[in-house]
């Protein structure tokens, strides 16, 4: 909704987000969105990283979920979105 | 290709009081541990990835998926044709739905397999429906896509 882009980053979101700029430092853009309505059960997420060159789909998702591995499971389930850089 | 794309934003669409509904909880970590008996053992998911071609572990069954997520996997199935595979309602069995996510490493609910072997959840089986890499792994496995057909169909028109 509208409001959501107004309103600052849930803690969950924050937390989410620093796993994942750690865990991958050669990502260009990450983005992640608490889509359970603040409520942390449910996460969005985009990363776009040159660390998932040449590999499968389900491989670069694999490589989020080991990152995530902790807050998952808290999650009741999430979505992510992956890619390489064009450049 | 457009109207299909259609009908499955309608599916993705959350379900009613979706953030809160404790059948989507798809948490790993939770219920027993499997290995080495019953349902959820490695040998059992083994043989249960092995018996078909095309087996989906998934919220519900076909007929009635109780989740948004594998609502969108049978209808992605359906849309190419698909309607000969095996489904496994991991609702119905705690040590199955453990044994799954323990055996793919995958910590969520629904997973596709193709072959015995995995393929992904449903944001990885929609990507594939949408960049046609779906119908050539059909086609790897003998399955010739619905949507080969609706294309030659609308060529004619």
């Amino acid at each position: 909704s509208s409001c959501r882009a107004l309103a600052s980053q849930t803690e969950g979101e924050a937390q989410v987000m620093r796993v994942l700029q750690e865990k991958f430092p050669q990502a260009c853009a990450i983005k992640v969105v608490d889509i359970s309505g603040g409520c942390g059960a449910m996460y969005e997420i985009h990363i776009e990283s040159k660390e998932f060159k040449e590999k499968r789909t389900v491989q670069q998702h694999q490589m989020v979920n080991q990152a995530l591995k902790e807050e998952i499971k808290a999650m009741h389930g999430l979505r992510i979105f992956t890619s390489v850089p064009k450049h | 290709m457009s109207g299909s794309l259609r009908c499955l934003r309608a599916v993705l669409r959350p379900l009613p009081g979706w953030a809160v509904r404790p059948l989507c909880q798809a948490a790993p970590g939770s219920g027993p541990p499997a290995g080495g008996e019953g349902e959820g053992s490695r040998e059992a998911v083994e043989r249960l990835v092995r018996a078909h071609p095309v087996v989906v572990f998934m919220k519900g069954n076909p007929a009635q998926p109780q989740c948004g997520f594998s609502n969108a996997v049978v209808q992605i199935l359906r849309l190419h044709g698909v309607s000969d595979y095996r489904a496994h309602d991991v609702l119905q069995d705690p040590n199955l739905r453990q044994g799954v996510k323990n055996y793919s490493n995958w910590p969520t609910i629904p997973q596709v397999y193709l072959n015995g072997e995995f393929v992904g959840g449903c944001d990885i089986l929609l990507q594939m429906h949408q960049n046609g890499d779906l119908v050539e792994e059909l086609k790897k496995l003998g399955i010739r896509s619905a949507l080969l057909d609706e294309e030659k169909n609308q060529d004619k028109k």
